[in-house]
């Protein structure tokens, strides 16, 4: 172990600059793929509320075969298949649009879900009070199922840039293709590994907090069901207690 | 682009979902079972132990859960090489798919037996059943229907995550492909099939959680 740290310790002045710069090819990377997938993913809801129900059936379907096929048959498909079809792509371009793609299936569920979750009778009412349709989805229904979607939303990123490295495989100069030139380079695969594995954990372990940190303030805030949610006040955290953040999971029993 | 290989290219792929199977299968088992296990133990482990239980499996659950499926089988496969402790492709697949599930299934298993009314166990206690008994049937059954859901979820995760032993070079499906595509440059129609394989597999075994869950009425 102590030898490990050593070893890592002598090489780190020479990973240490081309793997930060490999993580923000992993950032742009996931944070393009992400921003992608809430488009599309905004769409594939609004498609599958339209009054059209092939346009509905087309959504869903969608959706559930995206979530049936693994990322990096999509990614090798795109990468190395469209050329063949006329249209190239770099491993950069490809990752996005893959990553955008088969993450919108899943954004797409969490956006459902968190505009399923608010009550009817606020939309009801709110139409009642005189609110024009698109009055009432602005300031009555989003921002409610804002509080909703959040949480999850914030795990969907996580998930993508763990899925980011994948793009690895289809040349694209990230984290983890980086971290294999450098092992093939130094012959020291398990202390490089390691270390990009410290990479991707720093960067997704305090956004899996934030995600359980923002369900728990969202949980406290719905206490008082069947009234009003009570004043949003997303600003104020409760204070961070580990145990409590570890038994704060998202609920088990829905089905993604 | 030639539509006539289609089958010749089917049955090769073919060949690589046996691979494909034995490492989802085994993934799960292992998955599954050590998955439990932590469960059990970082919910029933009480006052001076729980202290270290919870740091061990927290830290092991985090680091599983935050770190990239590649990165792990890598860690697994060149990683332990280089230190002399040389695994199969397969094997490496296996392990390391399996213990990024059982931190899975170990938050799964946790939140469900939390859920679970404390009356539940103590009843069973309180007639006289030791406690393992009280685990094996009461317990377990309760939160295994509870946790159908994500089981079915996790399952169909674990089928799509099998490719990525294909960069350890795992003989599964897309390693095929991969190697039918530099012999015959149908790209789209080999990457196309594989896509379809894959969908094949995972359609049929969503349909049966979801059969599962009805009849058992999971959730309630």
């Amino acid at each position: 172990m102590n030898h490990f740290l050593q070893v890592v310790a002598e090489y780190l002045p020479q990973w240490g600059p081309r793997l930060v710069e490999a993580a923000w090819v992993t950032a742009g990377l996931s944070l393009a793929g992400f921003l992608l997938a809430l488009v599309l993913g905004a769409l594939l809801v609004a498609l599958q509320r339209s009054h059209l129900a092939p346009l509905r059936h087309a959504a869903r379907g969608f959706i559930q075969f995206m979530r049936a096929v693994p990322l990096l048959a999509l990614l090798l498909a795109l990468y190395f298949g469209l050329p063949s079809l006329g249209l190239t792509l770099s491993g950069y371009g490809a990752g996005i649009l893959g990553l955008g793609v088969q993450g919108s299936a899943y954004v797409a569920e969490v956006l459902r879900g968190g505009l399923d979750a608010v009550h009817r009778g606020q939309r009801e009412s709110a139409l009642a009070a005189g609110l024009t349709p698109r009055q009432v989805f602005m300031h009555i229904v989003l921002p409610q199922a804002l509080r909703v979607m959040l949480p999850p939303l914030v795990n969907c990123y996580v998930s993508l840039l763990k899925d980011s490295s994948l793009c690895a495989l289809i040349a694209t100069n990230e984290l983890m293709l980086t971290a294999r030139a450098i092992a093939s380079e130094d012959f020291l695969p398990l202390h490089i590994f390691v270390l990009v594995g410290l990479f991707y954990f720093a960067i997704a372990f305090p956004l899996s907090m934030l995600s359980r940190l923002l369900g728990m303030r969202l949980a406290r805030g719905r206490r008082s069901m069947g009234g009003s949610p009570g004043p949003s006040r997303l600003g104020a955290f409760p204070r961070l207690r580990w145990r409590r953040l570890r038994a704060a999971r998202l609920p088990v029993t829905e089905r993604l | 682009m030639n539509p006539g290989s289609v089958p010749a290219i089917l049955a090769t792929l073919l060949a690589g979902a046996l691979t494909a199977l034995q490492i989802a299968t085994g993934a799960a088992l292992l998955a599954f079972a050590l998955g439990l296990l932590l469960a059990v133990v970082n919910v029933f482990v009480r006052a001076p132990l729980a202290r270290a239980t919870h740091l061990v499996i927290g830290a092991y659950v985090e680091w599983m859960r935050n770190v990239p499926a590649l990165a792990h089988l890598f860690i697994l496969y060149f990683g332990l090489a280089s230190v002399g402790w040389q695994l199969s492709p397969k094997v490496a697949a296996i392990t390391g798919l399996g213990l990024v599930g059982a931190a899975v299934l170990c938050d799964v298993f946790s939140a469900a037996m939390r859920a679970l009314p404390a009356g539940q166990r103590e009843a069973a206690l309180a007639c006289g059943l030791t406690p393992l008994q009280a685990l094996q049937t009461v317990v377990l059954p309760q939160v295994l229907q509870f946790t159908l859901p994500a089981l079915g979820n996790y399952a169909t995760q674990l089928i799509k995550d099998t490719a990525i032993a294909s960069a350890i070079a795992a003989p599964e499906i897309m390693f095929y492909a991969r190697s039918l595509v530099t012999s015959t440059f149908q790209t789209p129609l080999i990457y196309g099939c594989a896509i379809l394989l894959y969908a094949s597999v995972i359609y049929p075994v969503n349909w049966a959680f979801a059969r599962l869950e009805r009849r058992l009425g999971a959730g309630r």
